[in-house]
């Protein structure tokens, strides 16, 4: 950018060390990956790939150890947590950017933001001394009674309601990435253009249609890529999750059994490997977490960056 | 000088943003069938003035009218009127193209599907004679289901004025729907307002004032929130009556 | 119905629909709030802030420790943080502005805020835990200043690309080479911005459990030595409230208050600095 122009000893200095501290993320983000690997090689060569991720055992004991039990937890409680978390975000921007008059938004906004900022081990106090004994009062013996009569989806509220189960885990984790989800979205919105919008209430759309058939399309890119972001943040919760899971090992069966998820078990398990396989399959865990993000991560900036570019435009 | 049956006419109009008093007692005729200019130096009122008509200031708060626009013998400023009829009977296009993120025949017929018009043979119909009539089938009626994106700038504009006609609106406003673009492409757009009068009436907001005089048949003129004067174009053009017009006219400001 | 109804119908649906939704976020807010304001509020005496635990099981005792360890931690963190993020947004923003790299290290670091904190955690363990043999304040000091160094140079280099240019190019005019144009003009103009988001950072790392669980630990015993574990808050309300005393579940409860608290307080004041400085189009 500045060419041509003569640079003293002190900005070549200053701008290499401006440099290296910016290169310390890339060397962070490869180390990360180098350490886990290097970690996690005795169990990689003594598991495998595919066996390993296919295997439900988890067996400290007899040393044998795979990553279905805690990839499930983690796959199914992302899933629940997003299904929860989708609908209810998307109202909150529509709400935010379209419905609240002025003298809401601000504080609407700044509330929902609070949220976000709310730390996760905050969730998790919460989760376990409140909601989860009103889930094992209330809401799970209700579903029991209702949608657990149902043919099919019924066999997944089967169990005794204990409220440590992956269904309270989900709420607790939905409720987490709302705030995240809705902000995103919400600044999606903001990128469909005024006049746009005005031209489609000039053929005499109303508000639903013009959010609908306009903003939606205008956004939905952006939001997207909000939501693969907020999977992402679901995927790699620790704290939220950690108090009501319960860190069981066998594979699940209801939504309403105890699991565990790979972060969960890091949590729990991490200080307490005794034998190096045992840590080595932690690791090895930690691994398949972080290669799990890193490509939600790199597909939600992916899409992010397309619908900015597209906006542009 | 004959008889014209007026569409609108504006009564006693004032417009306020907030404290802002944006319109001064505007009373003015809109004839049926003629294009209507609307002209005067920037921050005059006029794009405010056009919004009024498909009050399209309600879309933000602490917007306020007084006075009565009477259209079809109904004062359109009155609260229960309802706007989404107002406003596909009094269409608008804007300063930029505005296509909606869709195809090209979806765009024209959205306010048709908005309307409850299913029927794919209706639809084709009356999406192709709007093309038509926005001078545009012809090229693009073998693409009709490519995103309109895809369309140049002026053919976006008159895909807008398409979209707009497809609903058969009485009254079309136009605000400064030029401004953005090349010489060619605005003449199409003022070939067709003159075409179009046949069928609508329309209200052109515009800062160019050759293409008021080109296209018009009646021009308000505006300042500072006022009506200054209204009256036959050439009559406006060649021997204004009031001081101010005529400076405005002959470029002292503005 | 006529269409005209059944559109103005589906409309009040879809604009309840989400008002109800913005009234679920709101609900989860105040209820967890109140929540842990209720709770917390009972453990909160003197002796929680003046005393050291007791041993498990007797009544009493305090979080010193974990206070004066909190603080330890996330002051190293952000000692070894701000400054790598601050001149890591500068290069990305001023040095390498427009080139390639900048971008490439941009959308890294926007990855990197988001990798799971617990992975850093396992990371630091393998860096400066294993090596050693111990746990060590120092491992949670760097692993929470890992997971500040990209919120704050994300920050700065946006800080920084907000300062007009010809602003430069007047210093430039004056005959200043860029390292001083830098520090002296582009640094002041967005200090505001800088500070901000420095504050953010804290705020985000004051709250984070999981990277400090396997490498500052915890202690029930008061240290100022950042080579032995460590004890903070967050991992003390962990290890409390998994635990089978009710007496720990009131510590947790205060202890969780003060931390929401705290960082309530730090994200409240950085949106309050943003607004001011920036007017009510800052987000």
């Amino acid at each position: 950018m500045i060419k041509g122009l003569r640079k003293s000893p002190v900005d070549l200095l200053f701008g290499t060390l401006t440099a290296m501290a910016s290169f310390v993320v890339v060397v962070l983000i490869a180390g990360i990956f180098i350490a886990l690997l290097k970690e996690s090689l005795p169990a990689i060569h003594r598991f495998g790939i595919l066996r390993f991720i296919t295997t439900s055992e988890w067996d400290p004991v007899a040393e044998v150890f795979g990553a279905l039990s805690t990839l499930t937890g983690t796959l199914v409680t992302t899933f629940l947590s997003l299904l929860f978390a989708i609908p209810i975000a998307i109202g909150i921007a529509i709400f935010i950017t379209e419905i609240a008059p002025d003298f809401l938004k601000g504080p609407i906004g700044t509330a929902i933001e609070l949220l976000a900022a709310i730390p996760s081990i905050i969730y998790g106090m919460w989760g376990l001394f409140t909601l989860a004994p009103i889930m094992e009062q209330y809401i799970e013996p209700f579903l029991q009674e209702t949608v657990g009569r149902l043919p099919l989806v019924g066999a997944l509220f089967q169990g005794t309601p204990m409220g440590i189960d992956l269904f309270t885990a989900s709420l607790i984790l939905s409720i987490m990435i709302i705030p995240f989800t809705a902000s995103v979205a919400r600044d999606s919105f903001r990128l469909t253009p005024e006049i746009v919008k005005e031209s489609a209430y000039g053929v005499g759309a109303t508000k639903w249609e013009v959010v609908k058939d306009i903003v939606l399309p205008y956004s939905k890119l952006g939001v997207f890529g909000g939501v693969v972001l907020s999977l992402g943040r679901a995927i790699g919760e620790t704290m939220a999750v950690a108090f009501v899971l319960g860190n069981n090992h066998e594979l699940p069966h209801s939504l309403f059994d105890a699991a565990a998820t790979i972060t969960v078990s890091l949590a729990n398990e991490f200080t307490e490997a005794d034998t190096d396989i045992y840590l080595s399959s932690l690791y090895y865990l930690a691994l398949v977490l972080f290669v799990l993000s890193f490509i939600t991560l790199a597909a939600a900036k992916f899409f992010l960056l397309r619908a900015e570019r597209r906006q542009s435009r | 000088m004959e008889v014209q049956d007026k569409e609108l006419e504006v009564r006693g109009l004032n417009f306020y943003y907030g404290s802002v008093h944006a319109l001064k007692n505007i009373n003015l005729p809109v004839y049926r069938h003629s294009v209507t200019a609307l002209i005067g130096p920037s921050g005059c009122g006029k794009t405010t003035l056009l919004r009024c008509f498909n009050r399209m200031h309600d879309l933000y708060p602490g917007n306020r009218y007084e006075g009565e626009i009477i259209f079809e013998g109904k004062n359109i400023l009155s609260p229960d009127i309802d706007l989404i009829d107002l406003r596909s009977r009094i269409g608008m296009v804007f300063q930029k193209p505005t296509p909606f993120p869709m195809s090209i025949f979806d765009n024209i017929a959205y306010g048709l599907k908005l309307r409850g018009i299913k029927r794919r043979t209706e639809l084709s119909e009356r999406v192709e004679r709007a093309l038509r009539h926005a001078a545009l089938w012809d090229e693009v009626k073998d693409k009709l289901n490519e995103p309109a994106y895809s369309l140049s700038g002026g053919q976006q504009q008159r895909l807008v004025i398409a979209r707009a006609l497809a609903v058969e609106p009485e009254v079309l406003l136009f605000d400064e729907p030029t401004s953005a673009l090349d010489p060619i492409s605005t003449a199409k757009i003022e070939e067709l307002a003159v075409e179009l009068k046949r069928e609508v009436t329309i209200i052109i907001v515009t800062h160019n004032m050759q293409q008021a005089a080109r296209i018009s048949d009646w021009t308000g003129f505006l300042m500072l929130g006022e009506l200054i004067e209204f009256d036959r174009t050439d009559k406006i053009f060649t021997s204004p009556s009031q001081k101010l017009t005529e400076d405005y006219i002959t470029g002292r400001f503005g | 119905m006529t269409v005209e109804s059944r559109r103005r119908l589906m409309n009040n649906i879809a604009l309840a629909l989400s008002s109800l939704a913005a009234l679920t976020g709101l609900f989860w807010l105040v209820f967890i709030l109140l929540d842990v304001l209720i709770n917390g509020i009972r453990g909160i005496n003197l002796s929680l802030f003046l005393e050291d635990p007791a041993p498990p099981g007797i009544q009493g005792g305090g979080l010193r420790n974990a206070f004066v360890g909190q603080l330890m931690i996330t002051l190293f963190a952000t000692l070894i943080g701000v400054p790598l993020g601050v001149l890591g947004g500068t290069f990305l923003a001023e040095y390498a502005r427009g080139r390639r790299i900048s971008r490439v290290i941009s959308i890294v670091s926007d990855i990197m805020v988001s990798v799971p904190s617990i992975v850093v955690g396992t990371f630091v363990y393998a860096l400066m835990v294993k090596p050693l043999g111990h746990f060590n304040g120092w491992a949670g000091a760097v692993a929470l200043a890992i997971i500040m160094i990209p919120v704050v140079l994300r920050t700065t280099e946006d800080m920084l690309g907000m300062v007009p240019w010809t602003l430069r190019e007047a210093a430039f005019a004056l005959g200043a080479p860029y390292y001083k144009v830098i520090l002296q003009v582009v640094y002041r103009g967005a200090s505001t911005g800088i500070l901000t988001g420095v504050l953010l950072s804290i705020a985000r790392v004051a709250g984070e459990t999981a990277p400090l669980l396997f490498t500052s630990f915890n202690n029930s015993f008061f240290t100022w030595n950042m080579n032995e574990p460590v004890s903070s808050l967050t991992v003390t309300i962990f290890q409390y409230a998994m635990g089978p005393y009710e007496d720990w579940h009131t510590q947790a409860w205060a202890a969780s208050l003060i931390i929401t608290l705290f960082v309530l307080f730090i994200t409240i004041l950085g949106r309050l600095i943003l607004k001011w400085r920036f007017g009510g189009s800052a987000r």
